[in-house]
């Protein structure tokens, strides 16, 4: 008896398999975790959203007045051995219900939960003893009684979240799993994903051209001399944000850490461990802000790049015209404009997704020795270039992508190298989409056995 | 340019490795952008009453570095009857796919990325196994992609 093997076999250019066990794997993974995501939300739902669904629907109100009060303490210990301490108020109220006069406490709600006894003891003090209150009473049990209502969104929110994106995720996948079932990668590619990826396309495709972007992006900022102003990729301002983001963020938390710290000096209860952390946490803070400046002075010195093109999109074997334009204040010992194409594949590792990038053919349009600027007035070149006759036209799919880019690097003065990247899009040549069909002839033959 | 796939198929249950000999209507299997392709199939050494069906399809696919991505422009499934008492038979199963190709995207040899174009023949077998043949060919005349050589200083 032969078992059913469970993975493809590819042999050459031949595979064999049982695309149904692989649809299936796939389909009970996340079927998995769709059920553990239906399950986690379900509890969580009857745990925190039923009860406050009947606290505000089906308790029923009643006058009471508080007659005690105290603190209600909850104790748990982690898994190495450590106790933690948590405190509500605890009110104790006198109402009537049904007829009859009951004595109870009510604890609050969880988000009233301190891990410090004193904020408890705080939100205490606003409860006054002998004072006649509105209190709410469990139809079923009469002794469970709460003193507010309401909704806590953000409580349902965070309880939600987790089973939210297993269920997401499951039942996406569980979706895919039954798009893929029983049929192969080119009929799923034809039929039902063909549809989806038409629907959720990430970058729009130019008409006529299928895997080939878009360049309405690219067309749509006229220039002052040529015909199109050229938007910038500058990976130089991806940076600065990227440093202002940390160090804002980092900054924060070194804050919210230091505020914490100085109560606790002030209160008489110093925390050195805290301390001890805040000292390098400000170094760190402290060079993350300079290094933030530092990109912010370059940018701000070497000035913008502007590149104006005579037309767009481009076609091997063209000519173009360009305008390159430099501002700022900073001389260069060389820069240079260049044609590049650069490959760019994306595939996971392990948990990461990753994108590599290999340039492919990098042309020198124009370079300059030793540009100095002129006060007020912006270095300036009109240049022309031709995009190579055989040239790969520009594609894009989901994980594969061959751009083509205006490339100006400098070498400026005291600074490290500038680099601004101006993305093109090139069709195929004219030619070659214009040699029509060749006639029907047939050529037998056998090729290389895989 | 032409590829079979060779093997024998075993004699009993779902023969695995059929023959498949694709033939373009170019001599050299290049094509332009806009060309007609007209690509005959036949496969030998397989019961045919055991396949439930065949597609064909003319697609492109990427290989290289980063994640395989499909695009298929032409698609026929064809399912085959079955006509009981089934006797074996060896006789071969042929079929035509054609239409206009697109322009684009071109075939494509580069470093990390490369685009190739095929015409794929998969068989459906009894029992949910499948088998398919690729047979590559080439759309325009890209040259072959390197790294540039770094600049000499």
């Amino acid at each position: 008896m032969r078992l059913p093997s469970f993975f493809s076999k590819k042999r050459g250019e031949r595979r064999t398999g049982l695309p149904a066990w692989g649809s299936l794997g796939e389909a009970i993974y996340y079927l998995v975790l769709l059920t553990a995501g239906l399950v986690i939300g379900g509890l969580m739902l009857t745990g925190v959203a039923v009860s406050e669904w009947r606290i505000n629907n089906q308790f029923v109100e009643a006058s009471g007045r508080l007659i005690g009060k105290g603190l209600a303490r909850h104790t748990t210990t982690d898994i190495f051995g450590n106790r933690r301490q948590s405190w509500r108020p605890a009110i104790l109220v006198e109402y009537q219900a049904r007829g009859k006069l009951v004595r109870s406490w009510s604890s609050g709600r969880l988000a009233e939960t301190s891990s410090q006894r004193e904020t408890a003891i705080a939100q205490l003090a606003q409860w006054q003893l002998n004072r006649p209150v509105s209190c709410w009473y469990d139809p079923d049990n009469v002794t469970t009684v709460v003193l507010k209502r309401g909704y806590n969104w953000w409580l349902w929110l965070l309880t939600l979240l987790l089973p939210g994106a297993l269920v997401a995720f499951g039942s996406s996948g569980l979706l895919h799993a039954a798009g893929g079932w029983g049929r192969s990668e080119e009929r799923q590619a034809a039929e039902v994903w063909g549809l989806l990826k038409r629907l959720t396309r990430g970058m729009p495709e130019a008409s006529g051209f299928p895997a080939i972007p878009a360049c309405d992006n690219l067309v749509n900022s006229p220039g002052t001399v040529l015909r199109f102003r050229l938007p910038t990729e500058s990976p130089e301002a991806w940076t600065l944000l990227g440093s202002g983001l940390f160090a804002g963020l980092w900054n924060a938390v070194v804050i919210v850490l230091a505020i914490g710290a100085g109560f606790d000096v002030a209160g008489g209860r110093a925390d050195w461990w805290l301390l001890l952390l805040l000292a390098p946490f400000t170094l760190v803070g402290l060079l993350a802000i300079g290094l933030f400046f530092r990109r912010l002075l370059r940018v701000t010195a070497i000035g913008p790049s502007h590149l104006e093109i005579s037309d767009h999109p481009l076609r091997p074997g063209g000519s173009y015209e360009v305008l390159l334009s430099q501002a700022g204040s900073v001389a260069f010992r060389r820069l240079e404009l260049r044609l590049e194409l650069e490959e760019q594949a994306t595939f996971r590792q392990g948990t990461d997704v990753r994108t590599e990038r290999q340039v492919v053919c990098s042309e020198v349009i124009r370079c300059w020795n030793r540009v100095e600027p002129l006060p007020g007035t912006p270095f300036e070149a009109e240049l022309q270039f031709r995009v190579p006759p055989r040239a790969m036209h520009s594609f894009h799919s989901t994980h594969n992508t061959l751009s083509w880019q205006l490339v100006l690097r400098g070498q400026p003065d005291h600074w490290p190298e500038l680099k601004r990247v101006f993305p093109l899009v090139i069709y195929p040549s004219d030619t070659t989409a214009a040699m029509g069909a060749a006639p029907v002839s047939w050529h037998s033959g056998q090729g290389a056995a895989s | 340019m032409m590829r079979t796939a060779a093997g024998l198929a075993p004699s009993s249950s779902p023969p695995l490795s059929p023959q498949v000999t694709v033939d373009f209507n170019v001599d050299d299997g290049n094509y332009a952008p806009g060309d007609n392709i007209r690509a005959r199939y036949r496969v030998v050494g397989v019961d045919r009453h055991a396949v439930t069906a065949i597609e064909q399809s003319v697609a492109w696919y990427t290989e290289g570095k980063g994640e395989e991505d499909l695009g298929v422009i032409l698609f026929e499934r064809k399912p085959l009857e079955r006509v009981e008492p089934e006797p074996a038979s060896a006789e071969p199963l042929v079929g035509v796919i054609s239409g206009k190709l697109p322009p684009s995207p071109l075939s494509y040899e580069g470093v990390i990325v490369k685009i190739r174009w095929c015409v794929r023949v998969r068989l459906f077998f009894v029992g949910g196994r499948d088998f398919v043949s690729e047979h590559v060919f080439f759309l325009g005349d890209v040259p072959v992609a390197r790294p540039p050589e770094p600049a000499v200083s």
